[in-house]
């Protein structure tokens, strides 16, 4: 299982290479691209169920073992974040390909999306704190790279933006990992686990809180997201999709498991509760001030980090299990609604709320993919976003946490409210005279297909819950990752 | 497990209808009526053998499983909901005349549907609000049926919003009880009812859902907004069915928790304020549909009170009473629409004459409504005020005396304004020819009403045995108390209408009587909140998203280092290392640097900044040396001179001195930043230096250098020990290269492009 869980990583990898070295040559790059990305959802899915049948694994990279050499974990969350994020990937490629976006794909897009796929399988795989920034040094210089694609007027104004605050918080990641070797004296996190015991407490939580703000900036938590509404919705759909379904997602992911691994906490923490909720709240306001579809979705992509802020700050098994189902939930819903709102805009021309109507009558395909995704994102049952919410409601109040748990279902009646913003404005009323531009067959396939996903992960919400649970609880014990990695601690 | 598969039949219809849609032609409406066929089929052979449950895992891990229910109560709402689905969709098939408008319609009808079979039978808390959630989305699509109207579009708006936040209260209450409770099952927690605080917080978010979702004040004016919805929707779901939801909710939890001093009061006052009120409106209103919808406002606070008093067996008689009546008349009124063009009663006059079958069917309902023998109507209010006098509630009495004089006279304002003739009002006494499949379902509810009436037996035992409360349903309950009080209501509902009947339009004594409850404040706060909730979000979007880079890394570096630093602080649990340096190099070599970062700051000129930049990056290669590092200081040293070749290239195409200032942020607050930030680095440099741990790390490298075949210990980090870092950082590379090379290709064609033009 090791070669397998090290071929997640080459895939990605070998098809960025291969598609670089086909760079005039659009069909091989195609079949190179959507072949890599098929593979690794092969390769995750095996893994997600290697994994939790036979236990996690640890590569020591290069035949180095731990702490010396670079760990890569393959463990329940890294699988079935890896193994969603890889579904994600393939349909936003099916999408992006048939939107004929030729010109891009010719300047390098497949290799830049294969890199993205890369930087996020080794962030979500590495056992190391320094190879996580340069996974994130990948997949946010791809990200740049792909955000430029468009650049030119208001666009370069939002990407300069982006790409400066994604530089600082690099500069800043790599200040604490540097605090943190210098007072543990290793970067592996296995390693770290009970060498931060021997660091002052106090020390150790403002070390644990720098890297919480740090990844923060990345998985947009208040006061930190300021950046993501403003540049976010100017790349093209597919590009954004997949930063709204991934990107932030994965510097949650970041914040999972560095503060269950090296920052535990006996009891809730009001401090994450606290940035759950203003991260809720101020969220949805912001959505709720929109009048474009994507700048809306991109309020409730930070909206709704905070439910799994929240979760984790509960620092239960069925918070943390409740966060992880959740990031699941996300992932999938904010790609679709995004590619839904690329088809709108394909075909209407603009997604802006006031001058589009009538889509439903137009194209009732859109609005039942739209409705879906909608509902799930609020929370309705029985659709994936209420699995996550009802499992976040639960734990909150098993962990006594009433203030925070009122917070997030009011910012989910929020949600119902600016959804139906969009829901009003553009499916209902009378449509303009001719669409714009009828969405090639792909598109329409690839966002159905990444729906019916999100009602497979709620129709398959136990397994999911289960899963998560135990992925849970194999972070609240720290010693179980220890072993894996290291050995026993001493 | 048939109820169950019943149940899922129609949501499968419903898909069928959404996918095939106008392409099922003469398929559709026999496909759209099989479910509910279906549906009372299974109740009918069900009803041998009730007390059974049927079961679907869903989430067992979060104690969710769907549980449906078969039992006497789940049977007689089943054999409601579904019979008069039935008749809606039959007369709906009829009503829509354009064929996709038809198909649209009957498949959100027939979802609707299959939420409301799920919520009547379930007995799990998240399976029932599952399905309540289903009616939710359904009730908003068919308000909303009419999208090209605004007003329909905001009643449904209103409407979804209103239900949502009982619905999500409801949500946390649910999730209280089951976890106080242990069990999510209803007829558990009911068998043994938790207590404590818990369960008390739990049942008053839970009330809130029902309240909301059966127009209790002060929630009810979602209700006569949803008249926007086509009028077979407004029969079914806002009157007969949906709105039935909380009451339904609250039958199935009386049992428990009747007896909580916080259920009794809140239920019973809600229930008697919303019926006075929905009465009073319901006696000012000229549209009939919205005449019907403040009825049943009325009639659903009457049901409410009824439960709150514990006579839920009454409540389920008057339950049943009311789908069938309100469901006739609401038929009818959408008979009239579709022939004459309107609903206003100061409009329509002498449809008597011109319709006796309408009339006839119309008529029936009406006097069913405002509980005049012999109709269901009459024998259900009988048997509540006979269950009301023998509990001795004697201000529910009374509040319900009166507000059943206002139902006959909003009954008997109904019906001279729909079908007397009139003075001043628009003869439409030619109502032409009424097609059978229309006035048929509203006939065949109408003779029910009379049949169950007449011979009240049979559903008088399917409700005791459903509720395991007394009731008695009787055509004539002889001379007792309970007959005078229906009398006495009958003969002041008769006095109002004289007195207020044919002044209707003017502005009379009655119109200023309750003209005080004209705009009813509930409403205000709707709208009120609405705007508050728009103006706080352009306001707090306006402050945090204001566009500035500068602000937006001024508020990310100044959370970051003070939440890090004050932590530090507070806990003050580690010792700064306060040597303050190792020799005479360093401080000269410290000093240079700190002198040209700032020089940097203050430099006018661009390649002067540039060239203080790498002169800050020298000196810190030489602190490199300091420490014995040549290998690093030379890379550094490299990187630098590579560096500021480059600003030289790139600089020569810019302007050659800065432009104005960013106005964004003020130098002194940049300068607080920026010297935060520098005060942060330095305080977290001492600090980390202050602690010594275990270097076997770097010891290991620095050990198995050479084996590994180098001597430099950073370049074997770099291609043996760590690789796996250096081939990622070859991927950015890779990565920044492409995108260079895009920008320089689109910069290409875009100069080519201005030539061109």
């Amino acid at each position: 299982m090791t070669t397998v869980a090290t071929l997640a990583l080459a895939i990605p990898l070998f098809g960025a290479a291969f598609s670089l070295i086909a760079l005039r040559n659009l069909l091989a790059q195609r079949i190179v691209s959507i072949a890599a990305s098929v593979g690794l959802v092969a390769v995750s899915g095996y893994l997600l169920f290697a994994v939790d049948a036979d236990g996690a694994v640890a590569v020591a990279v290069g035949g180095w073992e731990a702490p010396f050499g670079i760990a890569l974990v393959a463990d329940r969350l890294a699988v079935l974040l890896l193994f969603t994020a890889a579904v994600a990937l393939l349909a936003v490629l099916v999408y992006a390909v048939s939107q004929r976006s030729t010109d891009e794909e010719l300047r390098g897009f497949h290799s830049v999306y294969q890199m993205l796929a890369t930087g996020v399988a080794l962030s979500l795989l590495t056992g190391d704190l320094f190879t996580l920034f340069v996974a994130f040094e990948i997949m946010l210089t791809a990200s740049y790279v792909l955000l430029t694609y468009r650049a030119g007027g208001e666009q370069t104004r939002a990407t300069i933006s982006y790409v400066v605050i994604g530089l600082v918080a690099s500069a800043l990641l790599l200040t604490t990992i540097a605090l943190i070797y210098a007072v543990a004296g290793t970067v592996n996190i296995a390693d770290l686990t009970t060498r931060l015991d021997a660091v002052p407490a106090g020390l150790r939580s403002g070390l644990g809180w720098m890297l919480f703000l740090v990844f923060g900036i990345k998985a947009a938590i208040f006061p930190l997201f300021f950046w993501l509404p403003d540049s976010y919705p100017v790349a093209a759909t597919p590009v954004t999709a997949l930063f709204a379904g991934l990107l932030t997602k994965i510097g949650v992911y970041a914040i999972v498991r560095t503060q269950t691994l090296l920052f535990p906490s006996d009891g809730p923490v009001t401090f994450m509760l606290v940035i759950a909720g203003l991260t809720m709240v101020v969220g949805v306001l912001g959505a709720i001030a929109q009048k474009d579809i994507k700048r809306i979705l991109s309020f409730h992509i930070v909206s709704q980090i905070g439910y799994m802020i929240m979760g984790l700050g509960f620092f239960t098994v069925a918070g943390v299990a409740a966060a992880i189902v959740f990031i699941v939930h996300q992932i999938i819903v904010k790609a679709s609604l995004f590619l839904v709102g690329g088809l709108v805009e394909t075909s209407e021309g603009t997604g802006a709320i006031d001058e589009v109507n009538g889509v439903a009558k137009r194209s009732p395909l859109i609005a039942a993919l739209f409705l879906l995704a909608a509902f799930s994102l609020a929370g309705f049952p029985p659709l994936s976003g209420f699995v996550g919410k009802l499992a976040l409601v639960q734990a909150g109040f098993l962990a006594e946490r009433w203030v925070v748990v009122g917070v997030s279902l009011f910012a989910s009646l929020l949600t119902l409210f600016s959804m139906s913003k969009i829901w009003s404005g553009v499916f209902w009323g009378e449509p303009a005279e001719a669409p714009k531009e009828r969405p090639a067959r792909g598109m329409t396939a690839a966002t159905a297909a990444l729906v019916l996903v999100t009602l497979i992960v709620a129709l398959a919400g136990e397994p999911l819950v289960a899963y998560a649970e135990r992925a849970a609880s194999d972070l609240l014990e720290p010693g179980v990752y220890r072993t894996l990695v290291i050995g026993a601690a001493p | 497990m048939p109820l169950t598969l019943s149940i899922a039949a129609y949501f499968v219809v419903a898909a069928l209808i959404g996918l095939a849609g106008t392409r099922l032609r003469h398929a559709l409406i026999p496909l759209a009526l099989a479910p509910f066929a279906a549906q009372l089929i299974v109740v009918a052979t069900a009803a041998s053998n009730p007390a059974d449950f049927e079961t679907i895992s869903w989430l067992p891990s979060l104690g969710v499983e769907l549980v449906i229910r078969v039992n006497d109560l789940t049977l007689v709402l089943t054999s409601v909901v579904a019979t008069i689905g039935f008749l809606i969709v039959a007369y709906s098939a009829r009503y829509f005349t354009d064929a996709p408008k038809r198909a649209k319609f009957l498949g959100l009808m027939v979802f609707f549907s299959g939420g409301m079979a799920g919520l009547v039978a379930a007995d799990d808390l998240f399976a029932l609000f599952l399905f309540w959630e289903v009616t939710t989305v359904a009730s908003y699509l068919l308000i909303g049926f009419d999208d090209q109207k605004a007003a329909a579009r905001a009643a449904a708006v209103q409407a979804v919003l209103v239900t949502s936040v009982g619905g999500l209260a409801m949500l946390g209450g649910f999730v209280l009880l089951s976890i106080s409770a242990g069990t999510a099952s209803i007829s558990a927690i009911v068998a043994a009812p938790p207590e404590g605080t818990t369960a008390t917080v739990a049942l008053v978010l839970i009330l809130l859902g029902a309240f909301t979702k059966s127009a209790q004040f002060p929630f009810h004016f979602w209700l006569p907004g949803a008249m926007a919805a086509p009028t077979p929707a407004s029969a079914y779901l806002h009157s007969a069915t949906m709105v039935k939801a909380g009451i339904v909710l609250l039958l199935l939890l009386a049992p428990g928790f009747a007896s909580e001093p916080v259920w009794a009061v809140t239920v019973t006052t809600v229930g008697l304020i919303t019926m006075t009120l929905g009465a009073v409106q319901a006696m000012r209103q000229h549209d009939l549909k919205l005449l019907l919808a403040h009825g049943t406002v009325s009639q659903l606070g009457f049901m409410v009170a009824l439960i709150g008093a514990g006579l839920t067996g009454a409540a389920l008689a008057v339950l049943v009473a009311h789908a069938a009546f309100k469901a006739t008349l609401f038929l009818v009124v959408g008979i009239i629409d579709k022939k004459t063009g309107t609903r206003d009663i100061r409009h329509l006059s002498g449809i008597r004459w011109s319709s006796p079958v309408l009339a006839g069917v119309a008529a029936t309902a009406a006097i069913s409504m405002a509980g005049i023998p012999p109709v269901l109507g009459f024998v259900s209010k009988e048997a509540a005020f006979d269950a009301v006098i023998a509990d001795g509630e004697w201000i529910l009495l009374a509040v319900a005396g009166v507000a059943s004089a206002l139902t006959v006279a909003y009954t008997a304002r109904f019906w001279w304004g729909a079908f007397e003739e009139q003075p001043g009002g628009v003869d439409v006494a030619h109502l032409g020819q009424i097609d059978r499949p229309l006035i048929a379902p509203p006939a065949l509810l109408a003779v029910a009403s009379i049949v169950f009436g007449i011979l009240p037996g049979g559903l008088e035992s399917a409700v005791i045995a459903a509720t395991a409360d007394k009731v008695k349903l009787v055509l004539w309950p002889g001379f007792k108390p309970a007959l005078a009080v229906s009398a006495a209501a009958i003969a002041g509902g008769a006095l109002i209408h004289l007195i207020s009947h044919r002044t209707w339009t003017a502005r009379t004594w009655w119109s200023r009587l309750i003209e005080p409850t004209r705009l009813p404040p509930a409403q205000n706060v709707y709208s009120g909140s609405v705007r508050l909730l728009n103006r706080t979000a352009d306001a707090v979007t306006g402050i945090v998203q204001n566009g500035s880079l500068p602000v937006y890394l001024a508020v990310i570096l100044t959370t970051i280092f003070s939440v890090t630093a004050v932590t530090w602080l507070v806990a003050g649990d580690a010792t700064p290392d306060w040597r303050f340096t190792n020799g005479a190099p360093e401080v000269i070599l410290a000093v240079i640097a700190i002198a040209t970062a700032i020089a940097t700051t203050r430099a006018k000129r661009r390649m002067a900044a540039a060239l203080l930049l790498g002169a800050v990056g020298f000196a810190v290669a030489g602190i490199y040396i300091a420490f014995g590092a040549p290998d690093l200081a030379l890379t550094q040293l490299l990187i630098e001179t590579f560096t500021v070749a480059l600003f030289a290239f790139v600089l020569s195409r810019l302007p050659r001195r800065f432009g104005a200032e960013p106005a964004s942020l003020s130098r002194s607050v940049r300068l607080a930043v920026a010297g935060l930030a520098g005060a942060f680095v330095t305080m977290a440099a001492l600090l980390a230096t202050s602690v010594s741990p275990d270097r076997d790390v770097a010891t290991f490298y620095a050990e198995n250098a050479e084996p590994a075949g180098g001597r430099n210990i950073v370049n074997v980090i770099l291609t043996d020990f760590r690789a796996l870092d250096t081939l990622g950082e070859i991927t950015v590379l890779a990565a920044a290269a492409i995108g260079i090379g895009a920008l320089v290709a689109t910069n290409r064609r875009r100069n080519r492009t201005e030539e061109a033009s």
